[in-house]
């Protein structure tokens, strides 16, 4: 058997109320700065022991992470149990849930109904826990929801709040399955705790197989039906960052192998949820997000699971095609598939091959996307000048050789904007492309950008991957924005600041290097 | 002791500090917390607040001392000195301002203590404990201002008879603020007034630190921002007035003499004022008549609001637009003899129908009021329903407008739906700003 990502890693945590810390479960870097190829050799040897800066700015939270996926389940109620501004990003989400479930399909999709249990003075000192349960009680009444979800901040995490024992004391009182999620931001710097966190609740209390109803006439012919589609039926574990458009076409290509597709968990109901083991294999499009889902559902149903790359590009789309044809062994069809898609594809690109040869690019966002868009770009041509990757695991170690052949720098920082203009201002690449929230600073610096992913964008499969060229194709068509934002519009870094090395900013670097 | 919130339509006071912080000119926060809560928050008034972005040193810019579970353990006091020495090396700011997270105040860290150190530093570096369990984001916006009037505003003996310090409007909050400010500061200009904004076009950090000569603050709200204006009283000798935002004719003109008794203005300097500005937007309100008569554009408005908005907006409805004013939801946590003051404000309204006046917590309650304030279908062949209706909220509540068959328009925080760059609602030119808004609505489908 080849050798998995997953190899030496175990999945049996449910017997402890939260998910362990992606620190302590995975070695795992936030702080570095210099070459993919040291990068690469320090995971495993120390690496991600350092992991603090001189000067930070504000990355995510593991509760907010959380509820990206807790929140978007259909008919669930969010409990937020912290204080006032810890489920704040769902005023900023208003709107959005209700038309990303319509676009599914998903029956009645309904915008989040959300829950504070805004705790105050009163409730550090003497406990939140009665306002918890007054707040469950009001959500059942009110809402009906078919599953109650808690999402535990960091003021219950402090004082102790017993949510667990509460959650059980209610569970025969309630209709509604009701759900802990411990995700206090302050337990974890590497945010992707969250997806642990959310999916430890959802493998607790969500994940039941219910037992075949016994029928005194059987049907032994629906029975087979349903076994021989079982036995077809792909999980692709969809993620918050890919949109309605990256579904379709994922599922277009399984079903062109004749395999039958079903995107879960994001926007699932409670009954698809259940029912989340019955399927042949589980394949996932982003191992930051999901190893601990499908490692669990593999221990416990013996459901097996392809965790290998993140479908963008040519290369990365093909990999992530013959991984799952192999599981089926459908080599031949698959080499078939890729063979015809290949060859549109490659033509359809040529035109903007043409515009984007030799020119250079900058890459930030979470590992796996980072990486292999970089990849995909370097395909068409592109230089690839630096890549900044939020963290940095096992997960992405093979990715990084996907762009090694060219001198680029490896920037790993969660946020960190300050770092990453000192990078881009010396670099000075023809095009940024990069996670929400950082474009805007590199805009304001003068450099054209494109974003790394979005709701309204298919940028995974081969549509994907014509997307992606097209896009960046557009944003160098006119570059004039960018350059009238760096003479008008402030940014907050100091010269000084511009002219010092950004790796200094890490504490112990040096130890890295020398690995 | 407080109660949850279905909804609630504010953050913490961490929040609150946080978008105050980053409407001033230049101003850069130093978050003493946890890493995820300046960036949480400061996206969502990035994204809520009708798209208006990080600002000069907001979302992932923020700096942020990043205290982690060993900080809980063995305290954060060390890593936030750290944090504010590189701060001031690496950010280029007029003011530093270190606000605190819940983590880190349930500790003990004395972070205002810490700051104390760096008090000899140009430009100034202040400090305020702004954990998220002590209020919501109105408090924050008041702590932050508070400390700017007691550490940072110099002492001045000498008062400006005609300079006013506007407060009550807060940024993000007020998802118009800057527009509402602009207006406002024009108005008070045609009189002879000039107004300290904090967070208006051309003020600087240098400016705010003038504001001790101001001889009287008016605040836009009696919940919000009273706070401050009591500080002004007390270190600055400043006294204060609440006023209603003053949104459309007739708000603006009672606005107008009000500040104009108060400040003792010519009586004839403001009627000319009022009557040239009423003048003004007669002139373009007459552009919409027409159709507004011939296609029947008088609705039954439903307000869901804060207080900061629910009467003013309200009363240009009703006293300016015509419409019947049907029923007010305000989702404000105030007590409830505040509560018997604000309902008595719309008593004042000019049409002869008066809205039902609720005071709802729960976001997620409106639909419910709607329905116990109008008797249902009974199946009956000639019913008389609430239509053609107007829903004036926030994007929450896009969906109930849906549901009941209403025209809907975004108004009050969040706003999702829309983008807001420099308008704003107050004074005559908001009224047609909003007019114009409301309106557009009714003929979008065409």
């Amino acid at each position: 058997m080849s050798k998995k990502l997953t190899d030496g890693l175990t999945y049996d945590y449910l017997s402890a109320e939260s998910a362990p810390t992606r620190e302590d479960r995975i070695e795992t870097c936030f702080a570095y700065g210099g070459s993919g190829h040291n990068l690469k050799e320090g995971i495993g040897n120390g690496c991600a022991k350092h992991n603090r800066r001189k000067f930070a700015q504000s990355g995510g939270c593991q509760l907010n992470l959380a509820l990206g996926i807790l929140s978007s389940f259909q008919n669930m109620a969010i409990i937020l149990h912290g204080s006032l501004g810890c489920g704040s990003s769902h005023l900023s989400r208003s709107g959005l849930k209700k038309a990303a479930g319509a676009s599914r399909n998903k029956k009645g999709s309904m915008d989040t109904v959300w829950i504070e249990t805004n705790l105050d003075e009163t409730d550090v000192i003497s406990g939140g826990i009665e306002k918890l349960r007054e707040a469950i009680l009001y959500a059942e009444t009110e809402y009906r929801p078919d599953a109650i979800i808690i999402a535990s901040g960091c003021v219950p995490g402090i004082i102790g709040d017993d949510i667990d024992a509460l959650s059980n004391e209610l569970e025969n009182q309630v209709s509604a399955k009701i759900v802990p999620v411990h995700c206090a931001g302050f337990k974890s710097k590497y945010v992707a705790t969250g997806y642990d966190s959310a999916y430890h609740g959802l493998l607790k209390k969500l994940v039941d197989p219910r037992n075949r109803i016994h029928t005194t006439i059987t049907d032994e012919i629906a029975d087979a039906n349903e076994k021989y589609l079982n036995s077809k039926t792909v999980n692709i574990f969809n993620v918050g960052s890919n949109s309605y458009g990256d579904e379709v076409e994922l599922a277009r290509l399984l079903k062109a192998l004749d395999l039958n597709p079903r995107v879960l968990p994001l926007y699932a109901n409670i009954d698809e949820i259940s029912r989340i083991s019955e399927a042949a294999l589980n394949v996932s499009i982003c191992a930051t997000h999901d190893d601990y889902l499908l490692g669990h559902l593999k221990e416990r149903f013996g459901t097996e699971y392809i965790i290998d790359t993140l479908p963008i590009g040519i290369k990365n789309t093909n990999r992530w095609l013959r991984e799952i044809a192999k599981f089926f062994k459908l080599e031949n069809e698959v080499e078939k598939l890729i063979a015809l898609e290949n060859a549109q594809l490659e033509e359809a690109l040529e035109p903007f091959k043409e515009v984007l040869q030799g020119k250079t690019l900058f890459v930030g966002g979470g590992e796996t996307r980072a990486f292999t868009t970089g990849e995909f770009f370097q395909s068409l041509g592109m230089k690839i000048v630096g890549v900044k990757s939020h963290n940095f695991d096992i997960f992405a170690v093979p990715m990084v050789d996907d762009v090694d052949k060219d001198d680029f720098v490896v920037s790993v920082a969660p946020g960190q904007p300050a770092e990453e203009l000192n990078l881009l201002n010396r670099l000075r690449p023809d095009l940024y492309i990069g996670h929400s929230g950082a474009n805007v600073w590199v805009a304001k610096l003068g450099i054209p950008t494109a974003p790394l992913f979005g709701q309204a964008f298919n940028f995974m499969g081969y549509s994907g991957a014509f997307e992606l060229a097209r896009k960046a194709v557009k944003s160098l068509q006119n570059t004039s924005l960018s350059k009238k934002l760096a003479t008008n519009v402030a940014l907050p870094l100091r010269q000084e600041w511009y002219e010092s090395n950004p790796f200094d900013n890490i504490k112990d670097l040096e130890d890295v290097k020398q690995v | 002791m407080s109660t949850f919130i279905d909804r609630a339509k504010c953050t913490c006071a961490l929040g609150g500090a946080l978008t105050t912080l980053l409407a001033l000119p230049k101003a850069v926060p130093i978050v003493h917390s946890s890493g995820g809560c300046a960036g949480t928050l400061s996206n969502t008034y990035n994204l809520s607040a009708g798209y208006r972005g990080a600002g000069y040193c907001g979302g992932t810019m923020t700096p942020t001392s990043n205290i982690v579970e060993r900080d809980i353990v063995f305290g954060g006091e060390e890593r936030l000195e750290e944090q504010i020495i590189n701060t001031l090396k690496i950010i280029d700011g007029d003011l530093y301002f270190v606000i605190t997270g819940c983590q880190v105040e349930i500790i003990g860290d004395d972070a205002v203590g810490i700051t104390r150190r760096f008090k000899d530093q140009k430009p100034a570096v202040l400090a305020a404990s702004t954990p998220g369990f002590s209020g919501n984001s109105f408090v924050g916006y008041d702590v932050v201002l508070t400390t700017l009037v007691n550490e940072f505003i110099d002492q001045k003996s000498e008062k400006a008879p005609k300079t006013v310090n506007l407060l009550g409007i807060v940024p993000g909050q007020d998802v118009f603020f800057r527009g509402n400010i602009r207006e406002i500061t024009r108005l008070l200009s045609l009189v002879g007034i000039k107004a300290n904004t904090f967070f208006g076009d051309g003020e600087s950090i240098d400016k705010i630190k003038d504001y001790g000569d101001a001889s009287l603050s008016i605040v836009f709200s009696e919940n919000y921002g009273v706070t401050t204006a009591k500080a002004f009283e007390e270190t600055h000798q400043i006294p204060y007035i609440t006023a209603d935002l003053p949104i459309g004719p007739t708000r603006t003109a009672a606005f107008l003499r009000k500040i104009g008794e108060q400040l003792v203005v010519e009586k004839e300097i403001i009627e000319a004022v009022i009557a040239s500005e009423s003048q003004y937007f007669f002139s373009y309100f007459e552009r919409i008549l027409d159709a507004y008569v011939d296609l029947d554009f008088q609705r039954y408005a439903i307000i869901n609001a804060d207080t900061a908005y629910a009467f003013s907006l309200t009363s240009f409805l009703a006293d300016d637009l015509g419409w019947v004013p049907h029923l007010v939801v305000i989702n404000d946590d105030i007590d409830d003899l505040k509560k018997k003051e604000y309902e008595h404000k719309f008593s004042q309204l000019g049409s002869e129908a008066k809205p039902k006046v609720v005071f709802e917590l729960h976001a997620g309650q409106l639909i419910k009021h709607i329905r116990k304030s109008w008797p249902n279908n009974q199946n009956n062949k000639y019913y008389h329903s609430l239509s053609p209706a107007y829903l004036i909220g926030s994007s929450l509540e896009k969906d109930t407008a849906q549901k009941i068959g209403a025209s809907f328009l975004s108004v009050a925080f969040p706003v999702t739906n829309r983008v807001v760059l420099d308008k704003g609602y107050t004074g005559f030119k908001g009224g047609l700003t909003l007019a114009e808004d409301l309106i557009s609505e009714l003929v979008s489908n065409r």
